[in-house]
């Protein structure tokens, strides 16, 4: 009886250091991606995510070959309101954002005949108005834009009233959406 | 006991409202306080001043003289912006605790609080309205409800997104139906509870319906529209979405367009970016001093 006793006791004593040896790993392999930015990996190990996708639009580019992906957050559709802006900060527009993120992929060995595109976001408010359909003009812009350079998109999720948060697994090239209610489902 | 009743009855086990904030909030509508009878309460609080003086220090106001005292600080950025600091920085006691049912991580509220009280520094310049603290106070606390509903809307989380999908509601509309009540509406009985100055309750009462509000109608329009703006940003978004109205003819009256609205999302980008770096104590830093959505018992 007591040899389970220590035996427990081993077993209580050493979980700590099981959880302190793994939170930080998982941590170290998710790559956080903010509004309004962007980021580019072919490290295998990492997840790269994007919370808050309201109006905004993701967009997830991955390589199978060379296994090379990234994902962009950007806000609005156009880089004219605010030339300076655009300057400072790129992924804040669609027109100014999209272009640059793809040759970040390129730099890191992507092609883009290989890409596998995948666009999420472009939620609206309930408005009949016109006046807040930022979601909406945010997908046409990226519409033109890919329609302009011949780019395909595999997959999407668009509109609606819905958050969401979108995922890239560098692994495999997996993409899933979270969105909130729904759970997580692979896209 | 009906839903309702349980959930008014839920709000009587909240925590005090934190008494800086409180008597902030009252001094802000009192035209005999001064500046000074501020600095007084608060320099008592080791907590704030220590945040006061590392903002003021910081890349935010890129002051060329270090601030070394409140009564400092008050001279350098003025009672407006000082009690703005403050404000920003003690409601993310309140408002910075995960909250179920609307699905809200660690100081996700707290962020879109925020958000809107910088849009509402934002808007009403555009608008050449002068930028209250009224303003900044009403948009910091507009979604206080949510805190106390969450729970409640979590059990019902079902019914009420089913309203919202088949019947088109609003969200707020779809929690009156089910719940009797929604957040807009508790948020204005515990605003009244702590006895917030009028302006402010109308302002979180009638966030999601302005046009309800039979008096203060500028301050409550101009707090639902900052937050329709952050709602639109995503910023501290939930499970609720975007499933609210957004109000066209107040954009016409105002004379406003879909390009302002762009403006406004890239004016608070360049400040939401430095608020959130300088004021945000990190994820679960301050956790155990938040308010957290009370049980329902």
């Amino acid at each position: 009886m007591e040899y389970r006793v220590v035996i427990l006791l081993i077993l209580l004593s050493i979980i700590p250091f099981f959880q302190y040896s793994i939170i930080p790993l998982d941590l170290a392999m998710k790559i956080i991606v903010g509004i309004a930015d962007m980021n580019v990996s072919n490290d295998p190990a990492a997840t790269i995510i994007t919370h808050a996708l309201g109006s905004c639009i993701g967009v997830s580019i991955y390589d199978p070959a060379v296994r090379v992906g990234g994902l962009l957050h950007f806000m609005l559709p156009d880089s004219t309101i605010d030339p300076q802006k655009a300057l400072k900060n790129p992924w804040m527009f669609a027109d100014s954002g999209i272009p640059l993120f793809f040759k970040e992929a390129y730099q890191l060995g992507a092609e883009k005949k290989r890409l596998n595109v995948k666009v999420v976001g472009g939620s609206q408010i309930l408005d009949d108005s016109g006046f807040f359909n930022i979601g909406k003009r945010n997908y046409m812009t990226l519409r033109k834009i890919f329609w302009a350079n011949n780019i395909l998109i595999r997959a999407e999720e668009v509109g609606g009233n819905v958050n969401r948060t979108l995922s890239l697994e560098l692994s495999s090239g997996k993409v899933w959406i979270k969105t909130s209610g729904d759970g997580v489902r692979e896209i | 006991m009906n839903l309702v009743d349980h959930i008014l009855q839920s709000t009587d086990r909240l925590p005090p409202f934190p008494m800086v904030i409180q008597r902030a909030v009252q001094l802000i509508e009192d035209p005999r306080s001064s500046a000074q009878s501020l600095v007084d309460i608060l320099q008592f609080d080791p907590s704030i001043t220590a945040n006061v003086l590392k903002l003021c220090n910081s890349a935010y106001f890129g002051l060329r003289r270090t601030v070394s005292s409140l009564r400092e600080a008050l001279v350098m950025v003025g009672f407006d912006q000082l009690m703005e600091i403050i404000l920003s920085q003690e409601s993310s006691m309140l408002l910075q605790a995960p909250c179920k049912g609307y699905e809200l991580r660690q100081a996700d509220l707290w962020r879109h609080s925020v958000a809107c009280a910088l849009l509402s520094r934002i808007i009403s310049k555009r608008l050449n309205r002068e930028a209250t603290l009224t303003l900044f106070t009403a948009a910091l606390l507009h979604d206080i409800g949510k805190m106390m509903l969450g729970h409640f809307v979590q059990d019902y989380f079902g019914q009420i997104k089913n309203l919202t999908g088949e019947r088109k509601l609003s969200f707020t509309e779809a929690e009156k139906e089910i719940l009797g009540i929604d957040h807009a509406e508790l948020g204005g009985k515990v605003a009244e509870k702590w006895k917030f100055p009028e302006p402010i309750i109308l302002a979180i009462r009638y966030h999601h319906a302005p046009s309800h509000a039979s008096k203060d109608r500028e301050v409550v329009e101009l707090i639902s529209l900052c937050d329709v703006v952050a709602m639109i940003t995503g910023i501290g978004g939930g499970a609720d979405g975007l499933a609210y109205h957004g109000d066209g003819e107040l954009m016409k009256r105002h004379h406003l367009g879909e390009k302002d609205i762009e403006q406004f999302i890239v004016k608070l980008e360049d400040r939401f970016q430095l608020v959130d770096e300088t004021l945000n104590t990190k994820r679960g830093g301050r956790e155990d001093r938040g308010l957290q959505c009370p049980d329902r018992g």
